[in-house]
């Protein structure tokens, strides 16, 4: 996009840089800009809506890793949040640790343990990885229910974080910490799977025999896909618990797991700007179901309340199968095309 | 022609200026009750009846009028027992001042939710966590809350095993989900049992959806249970009271369900299984439901049902609502329709004592340092394929005192 016939790249960094053009530069410092306006002259709800859709990102460009790109099936994403959101409960109130220390710890410790959920995939793959990943989410949950340190069934309450004096105890202010957190690891990520270690994921993903005759390190690069993915995780479970201001088990469940996976498939496994898509196509049918259950309700009362609010999983099913069958490659493909199909404009794709 | 044309544009201008006005006044003469419902999840049995209840019940209210002019509105959004998703539907409305209540039908959705709204006086309604009683808040319960109840039960169990003429004390398990909720009615409950000189065997928690429960049941069996109180929302009930029967342990252990357990429709669908378990509950069961009149006008007129539809978990609901109109009649009666606000109802919840809900459950007990919403409960027996009263209403014990919060 914005990229039209005839701009050349002149220079090796010229063909490594994401953003190449002075339209490219304006459009991200334009956008920048009114993204972080937002807080303050945005309504409460979009400013809230906006940081729920971050934290889904972030969560979800983990998924996209280890998923996307290294071919890893993982239903452990919910858990591996929880271990993030946790760590940091834990840290800040337990042991007294700021949220700026307790962050990275999050996200690191989650990373660690999240090795211990990519280990049977140095045996096993496909279905069976992805069953076992399932079984990595039961075993956290029993976990996080039945430890002291966690609070057991009860859960932890988290404070907000704060700098000196200045608490980050509402939405727009906690807007501050998470957006540039969420630009910063998007950053990241898009980088990552252009490197050496991005290429290896791809191989693996791929054929793993293959990557495996070129010399490829199968079980690190796997192993070093999971740790990634969970640090994300870890990150952004960290984050929800000091929005949220409470960690419980609960809040975690397999149903989110199958939701991240589902945003994968409709925004496009192997594609960054795909995680921003399916975040949010699948988070926007759910507010939007959130948003005209009432008046569904208000208009056909023979339906009643109950089940008009109740459309929401079904929109999503149907939204999913959709995708499956008729865009596999999910949003992100169609964004390729057009992107492609603007550039050679006026001449047809 | 640009003149006639800015004319249009002044007059269109004006109008919806009208209109916004007009849309001004509506607003006094309307307030939401917020319902943060699962109707799709775990909890859905229990809380699908429920909401309709309270949908009901102030549609009745509204169609009578409203209270004292006012309409209350009722939005339901279905949670599915997502706590994320729990949040972002009450961020919406958060700043909404129309919205003067909401309910809530998820332990952990009420603990985020308490987090979030602890500097607000925003009245919840949740179903019966203990921890509300014992840090009265924004926080009110439908009924006593479950450790209440559970001690309530352990006063009918010592009753019981009296009559029976069993000596030495009775020992007791607990059978729940592995969860905030399935362990809550211990926390004071225990040390209740204690005091009462009733052992408490180590508890059986299985994770919600379990639907064989052969190995918790012979744990307790060999560990000496004579009553096991099974926590959960039916069909849990059903499914455990079938495994008990299949072991041939509904002989020798008496079952005993908190208050989600079977209603009579599905006592109906498994009369056998479920045959001699006792319910305790704080909300009409049975036939009693059925024949209360106001429930049974609900259902049939406004919810234009059939009663062989009809589920007792309505009556959950009515009374929320019939809460709801309680509080705002009394802030409208303190400080006019027009500055009723979320201050004034949570106020006003707390001058609930004394109030009744027409016979589907006890008076209502609200006040500044009680957020039970009712003190009393009573026990049911499954016999013959009907759920029967064996209790009148009785008093709850208060075993929320009785923890260290």
């Amino acid at each position: 996009m914005w990229r039209p016939c005839g701009i050349f790249d002149a220079t090796y960094e010229k063909d490594m840089a994401i953003i190449r053009t002075p339209r490219h530069w304006s459009a991200l410092v334009v956008s920048l800009v009114i993204l972080f306006l937002v807080p303050l002259f945005g309504s409460y709800y979009i400013v809230s809506f906006i940081n729920y859709l971050a934290i889904s990102v972030i969560v979800v460009l983990g998924l996209q890793v280890v998923s996307g790109y290294c071919g890893q099936i993982s239903f452990g994403q919910a858990a591996f949040m929880a271990v993030g959101g946790y760590t940091s409960a834990v840290l800040t109130q337990k042991f007294g640790l700021s949220f700026w220390v307790a962050l990275p710890l999050s996200g690191i410790f989650t990373g660690i343990y999240g090795l211990i959920g990519g280990a049977p995939s140095l045996r096993i793959k496909g279905f069976y990885l992805a069953v076992a990943t399932i079984a990595i989410h039961f075993v956290t949950m029993w976990l996080l229910l039945h430890l002291e340190i966690t609070g057991k069934s009860v859960g932890i309450t988290v404070d907000s974080p704060s700098v000196g004096s200045f608490v980050f105890d509402t939405d727009e202010r906690m807007f501050y910490i998470i957006m540039p957190i969420m630009l910063l690891m998007t950053f990241a990520a898009r980088n990552l799977v252009r490197t050496r270690v991005g290429r290896a994921f791809v191989a693996v993903r791929d054929n793993d025999l293959a990557a495996q005759v070129m010399g490829i390190n199968l079980y690190y690069y796997k192993l070093l896909a999971f740790f990634i993915s969970c640090f994300y995780a870890g990150i952004a479970g960290s984050l929800w618990a000091h929005l949220t201001l409470v960690c419980h088990p609960e809040q975690f469940t397999l149903i989110h797991a199958l939701w991240f996976i589902g945003m994968l498939i409709v925004g496009g496994m192997g594609s960054i700007p795909g995680v921003f898509f399916g975040v949010l196509f699948v988070r926007i049918i759910d507010e939007l179901v959130l948003i005209f259950s009432p008046y569904l309700a208000d208009w056909f009362p023979w339906l009643g309340m109950a089940p008009a609010a109740g459309l929401g999983m079904s929109a999503f099913g149907l939204v999913l199968a959709w995708f499956l069958i008729k865009e596999p490659r999910g949003l992100a493909h169609r964004w390729e095309i057009l992107k492609a199909s603007s550039r050679l404009y006026p001449f047809a794709y | 022609m640009m003149h006639s044309n800015r004319w249009r544009i002044a007059v269109f201008f004006l109008a919806i200026f009208g209109m916004g006005l007009l849309a001004g006044n509506v607003i006094a003469k309307e307030v939401i009750f917020l319902d943060l419902s699962d109707y799709t999840g775990p909890v859905a049995g229990l809380a699908l009846p429920g909401s309709m209840g309270t949908e009901d019940y102030l549609k009745y209210i509204n169609a009578k009028g409203g209270v004292d002019g006012v309409q209350i509105k009722y939005m339901g959004v279905d949670t599915r027992y997502d706590v994320a998703r729990a949040i972002s539907a009450f961020k919406r409305q958060r700043r909404n001042k129309k919205v003067v209540a909401t309910g809530i039908v998820s332990t952990p959705v009420g603990k985020m939710m308490q987090a979030l709204t602890k500097k607000e006086r925003l009245v919840t309604h949740v179903p019966g966590d203990g921890e509300f009683q014992a840090h009265p808040g924004n926080f009110f319960a439908w009924g006593p809350v479950y450790q209440d109840a559970f001690s309530a039960t352990i006063d009918w169990i010592l009753d019981d095993w009296k009559k029976k003429s069993k000596s030495g004390a009775p020992k007791v398990a607990v059978l729940s989900w592995d969860s905030a909720y399935g362990r809550e009615m211990l926390r004071g409950g225990k040390e209740y049992a204690e005091m009462k000189g009733v052992e408490i065997l180590p508890s059986e928690l299985f994770p919600p959806g379990s639907l064989k429960h052969d190995v918790y049941l012979t744990r307790l069996d060999k560990a000496g249970a004579d009553y096991i109180y099974v926590g959960g929302v039916d069909p849990v009930q059903t499914n455990v009271m079938r495994d008990a029967t299949a072991l041939g342990l509904t002989k020798k252990i008496q079952f005993i369900s908190d208050y989600w357990g079977p209603t009579a429709l599905g006592i109906s669908l498994h009369p056998d299984a479920l045959e001699g378990m006792v319910v305790v509950s704080f909300f009409l069961r049975g036939q009693e439901a059925f024949d209360n009149p106001l429930m049974k006008e609900l259902w049939t007129t406004v919810r234009k049902q059939p009663m062989d539809k009809f589920n007792e978990g309505y009556g959950i609901g009515v009374g929320a609502g019939m809460n709801l109109e309680g509080a705002l009649k009394d802030a409208i009666k303190r400080v006019g329709a027009g500055k009723v606000s979320r201050e004034e109802v949570w106020k006003s919840y707390q001058n609930l004592a004394g109030m009744s809900h027409a016979g589907i459950s006890g008076p209502c007990t609200y006040g500044p340092k009680n957020r039970n919403g009712s003190e009393v409960v009573k026990f049911y027996r499954v016999t013959g394929g009907k759920i029967v009263p064996i209790t009148d209403w009785v008093k709850t014990p208060d075993a929320v005192s009785l923890h260290n919060w």
